[in-house]
């Protein structure tokens, strides 16, 4: 069936600078990582919309590297996450293993890359979220004056206002720098499936470092799939000026600052988008609550 | 698209659609109806083949990743060694899957056995793609453990006497 149908153009370059003389040649080309997500869409085959050239981004080489030092670690866009978890499990912050994990079976993680993941188009993973939590920095390459060049930038400044990841135009993500991190406070949680009910469904990250009663350099950012990803400074600030444990009053002040924002950056979350949001945060403030409380007084 | 590819032993050379997935070209092109499921994408698990030995879904994967790579499907699968292991863990143990997820299944846990993967968590993970209910979580666990052991003795090879 639809074998009638033009059947889209495969490039597939061997390195970097092959990648770049393919692009230049057919610049409005799909990047093809994984496939996951490409593939899962119910309008994948036969695609009215899918672009008549694709470039295959496995073949090349830099993309597959793995680098440690004491301090970070740097993946190659087409690392996958199953290749993360197996390299890394045990020095990798546990936000993002936690991540990694809960988005299930082995058959999906090891077709998902981390450049796929991060540069979905029109839908937002969880896991940009949780690399904007760590600190995390992209490599990303664009074709400027007809020549490849490269940027280092922060997750956080490739979201665009409305909360996408935003790549330059015949850009795409080379490598990933995720920072070693020694908070105590890390949490990850996705309520709803993301590839079947994207509606439905959020996700937060979180990460701080407890001191006492105080948190320092708390980070949180909510996920929504088809909205975007919801970060902002004023929420952890908001977050640096709490005194745990939190009692009720304060907890539905909290709650109501966050969905403020929230609302204000996505107008059309779900209800039950809102009641999850609610529930994860409950979550959070919770173990914050039993982790402050578990420190002896006379420590404090 | 002309893809060079070797599917159940056969090696092949196919003209498709790059992007068609691998599910539909066995399906269609290679006429496998016994237990794959175009799914359009909804991860129902039950397409399952093995991709250079490793467990993938046939529906996410596109035609031109499968050149020059060796696929096979339960079809080819049931009639190996590695099955009758398989077959003999799940007598062992007492349970059978399903006849809808025996074939997914089946090639999940010969990926498992062949990788020698026995923590319980892992293997639960592995089997949250399929999401038939016919089978408890701690027989899974059992028949990747009773399977890792039948393959070993299989492997370990008599001293030979002089």
């Amino acid at each position: 069936m639809y074998e009638g149908l033009s059947s889209p153009n495969i490039h597939t370059p061997s390195n970097l600078s092959e990648y770049a003389s393919t692009i230049l040649h057919y610049p409005s080309s799909t990047l093809w990582a994984g496939g996951t997500f490409i593939m899962t869409r119910p309008e994948a085959y036969p695609s009215r919309t899918m672009n008549a050239e694709i470039i295959y981004l496995g073949n090349i080489e830099e993309l597959h590297r793995f680098q440690r030092n004491d301090r970070s670690a740097e993946f190659g866009a087409m690392v996958t996450l199953d290749g993360i978890l197996s390299t890394g499990k045990a020095v990798l912050p546990r936000v993002l293993i936690d991540n990694i994990q809960t988005i299930g079976s082995r058959l999906i993680t090891r077709r998902a890359t981390v450049g796929g993941t991060i540069s979905t188009k029109d839908f937002t993973t969880s896991f940009p979220g949780t690399l904007i939590t760590l600190d995390a920095s992209a490599e990303v390459r664009f074709i400027r004056k007809r020549r490849l060049h490269s940027r280092w930038m922060p997750i956080t400044r490739l979201l665009d206002k409305a909360g996408r990841i935003a790549i330059p135009q015949q850009g795409m993500i080379s490598r990933v720098r995720i920072a070693f991190t020694d908070k105590n406070c890390q949490y990850f949680d996705e309520v709803g499936s993301f590839m079947l009910d994207p509606e439905n469904s959020v996700a937060a990250a979180f990460t701080a470092t407890l001191d006492q009663d105080i948190l320092i350099n708390p980070k949180i950012a909510f996920t929504y799939p088809t909205h975007g990803v919801c970060y902002s400074r004023d929420i952890d600030s908001i977050f640096s000026s709490l005194r745990f444990p939190l009692d009720d009053a304060e907890f539905s002040t909290l709650e109501q600052m966050i969905f403020t924002f929230v609302e204000s950056s996505f107008q059309d979350i779900s209800p039950l988008q809102r009641t999850r949001t609610s529930g994860i945060i409950r979550k959070i403030v919770d173990d914050l609550n039993e982790k402050a409380l578990t420190i002896s007084p006379e420590s404090r | 698209m002309k893809i060079d590819c070797t599917i159940d032993g056969k090696t092949l050379t196919l003209s498709l659609n790059s992007d068609k997935p691998l599910s539909l070209i066995l399906r269609e092109n290679m006429g496998e109806d016994s237990a794959l499921n175009h799914c359009s994408g909804r991860m129902c698990g039950l397409c399952t083949v093995l991709v250079d030995g490793k467990a993938m879904l046939a529906c996410m994967v596109p035609a031109f990743e499968i050149r020059g790579r060796n696929v096979t499907t339960f079809a080819s699968f049931r009639k190996t060694r590695n099955m009758k292991d398989i077959e003999k863990a799940y007598e062992s143990v007492g349970r059978y899957p399903c006849s809808e997820c025996f074939p997914s299944r089946s090639l999940i846990f010969e990926s498992l056995i062949d990788e020698g993967i026995t923590d319980p968590e892992e293997i639960l993970k592995e089997f949250t793609i399929v999401k038939c209910p016919c089978m408890d979580p701690d027989d899974a666990v059992n028949i990747v453990r009773r399977g890792i052991e039948i393959r070993r003795k299989r492997n370990v090879r008599r001293p030979q006497l002089t």
